[in-house]
Formats: C-alpha cells, sequence, structure tokens
C-alpha cells in the first residue's frame, strides 16, 4: 500500500469529551481557544451524571494540533472518547 | 511569583474550599480570642494576673492552637479530597494525578490548614499586646486588662458582623449576638475565679 505523504494542516475536528464538572465549559473553552493554530472553538453539553459531562467539542482553525488540543484538555481532567470528524486541507507551499 | 499566586488562586477556586476557609476562619478565630478571654479572666479573678504569666499562658496556648488548627485541618482535608479525587478517577477511568484536580486537592489543603493554623494564633496574640505594652513599662498597668477585654470583645463582635455579612443578616445584630457569647462566657469565668480554692 503506498501512501502520499503531502503535508496537511487540520482545520476542524470535532471531539467527543468526558470531563469532571469543573472548570466549567466555558473555562475549558478559553483554555482551548488560547492555542496556537486555533481560532474557534464550540462547546456543547451532551449528557451529564453525578461526577461528569459528556460534551461535544468543535474546533475551528488554521493548524489544529491534536496532540496540543490532547494535552490541554488532560490537564484539565477531561478525556477524549473519539475524534467525530475532522477537516484537512493541503499545507500551503 | 506573580503567575504562581495567580495559578495557587485558580487551583483554590477549583476546588471550591472558600466556603470551608470561611469556617475554619470564624471558629478558630473565636476558639482564640475564647481561650485568651478565659486565660486573662481567669488569671484576674484568682489574682494571679502578672503580664508574665498571662504572656506566659497566652503564647503557649497560641502556639498549640496554631499546631493543632495546621496539622488537623491538613489531615482532614488532604483525606476528604483524597477520597473526592479518587471517586472522580473512578468516574472519569483515568488517572487525574498530573491534572488541575490533583494540584487543586493539594492547594485546598494547604489553604485550609494555613486558615486553620493562623487564625486562632492572630485572634489569642491580640489581646497579649497590652500586656507585653506593660510588660516593657511602655504602658501602665491598669490599662492591660480592660484593653485586653475591649480587644476580645471588639474581636468577637467583628467576627460576629462577618458572619452576618456572608448570611446578609443585619450585620449589628449577628455582631451583637457572638459579643453576648463572649460576655455570658466573661461572667461565668469570673464567678468561678471567685471561689478561690485555697
Amino acid at each position: 500500500m503506498e501512501y502520499c505523504l503531502v503535508a496537511t494542516q487540520i482545520r476542524k475536528i470535532l471531539l467527543d469529551v468526558l470531563k469532571p464538572h469543573e472548570p466549567p465549559i466555558h473555562e475549558l473553552a478559553s483554555k482551548l481557544g488560547s492555542l496556537p493554530g486555533i481560532s474557534e472553538v464550540s462547546i456543547s453539553l451532551a449528557e451529564i451524571d453525578q461526577s461528569t459531562e459528556s460534551i461535544k467539542v468543535s474546533i475551528d482553525g488554521t493548524d489544529i494540533s491534536i496532540d496540543t488540543v490532547r494535552k490541554s484538555l488532560e490537564e484539565l481532567g477531561a478525556v477524549i472518547h473519539s475524534i467525530d470528524q475532522v477537516s484537512v486541507a493541503k499545507r500551503a507551499k | 511569583m506573580l503567575a504562581r499566586i495567580k495559578r495557587f488562586r485558580e487551583y483554590l477556586r477549583l476546588s471550591g474550599v472558600a466556603g470551608i476557609s470561611r469556617r475554619y476562619f470564624v471558629l478558630n478565630s473565636f476558639d482564640g480570642a475564647m481561650t485568651m478571654l478565659g486565660i486573662i479572666l481567669g488569671a484576674s479573678a484568682t489574682g494571679h494576673a502578672d503580664p508574665k504569666f498571662v504572656i506566659g499562658a497566652g503564647l503557649g496556648a497560641s502556639f498549640a492552637m496554631g499546631v493543632s488548627g495546621f496539622s488537623g485541618a491538613y489531615l482532614t482535608e488532604r483525606a476528604e479530597r483524597k477520597g473526592r479525587l479518587r471517586r472522580l478517577r473512578r468516574a472519569m477511568l483515568s488517572d487525574l494525578r498530573s491534572t488541575v484536580h490533583a494540584k487543586a486537592s493539594f492547594a485546598a489543603s494547604i489553604w485550609a490548614a494555613l486558615i486553620d493554623g493562623t487564625s486562632p494564633a492572630i485572634a489569642a496574640a491580640m489581646p497579649m499586646i497590652p500586656y507585653a505594652l506593660t510588660l516593657f513599662q511602655i504602658a501602665p498597668s491598669w490599662l492591660a486588662f480592660p484593653v485586653s477585654m475591649l480587644s476580645i470583645l471588639a474581636t468577637l463582635f467583628v467576627l460576629g458582623a462577618f458572619l452576618g455579612k456572608i448570611s446578609r443578616e443585619n450585620v449589628l445584630m449577628a455582631g451583637l449576638r457572638m459579643l453576648a457569647v463572649g460576655l455570658v462566657t466573661a461572667v461565668i469565668v469570673w464567678a468561678f475565679g471567685g471561689f478561690r480554692i485555697g
């Protein structure tokens, strides 16, 4: 199998995330929004129970780093369940 | 340094330790003030109001309350927070060790311990100042007792008013309520001191 190794940039991702009640989603969104390569973050609450919340995190940007997003979320005690959607564009030369 | 303080404040906010800190502050300041009330009144009522005695007993009590407050609060909060963190780990199916939750947990324990340790010590130290001034002959000896008592009663009033502000009640009435507790205690201690064992 051949892979075409063309440089690409992630422009949009949709994550399914599990988090504790604290910090609240607006703080999470602000933290993610301050990361390099990210221009917009949108979070919606999907489910809630006694200790945790399931949220959908939509991130738009010019060059999103999934590792950086994952580390930021983990620092806040959140865990990525799945990457539900991703949009990628060729890196401009 | 400023960044560290800001981060520490963030951890305190995340841990929700403000409420319990307020309770520890009032409760332990009250303990400190009432302990000194007992020492000063008991010493005066039994004819042992020597400044050296009052300061010695007061410092001893102040130090003991500070140490017991600090260590007791730290161990209690630590156990409570660890339990909470363990339950959260189970719910998240995640370690959480290097997250803000673990750091906030530790920060909350330290903060509660600091409040619990310093508040009784400070409340107990303030009434000793008039006696210290007497000891160093900066103030006349007859002033020590009334000024000290006034400072204790003022502390009680302020603590009561603080509680009134928190509960959005009449601040004056809340202050007077706490003051009444102090006055009743003072009367009882003075009355008992009158029964000298000779």
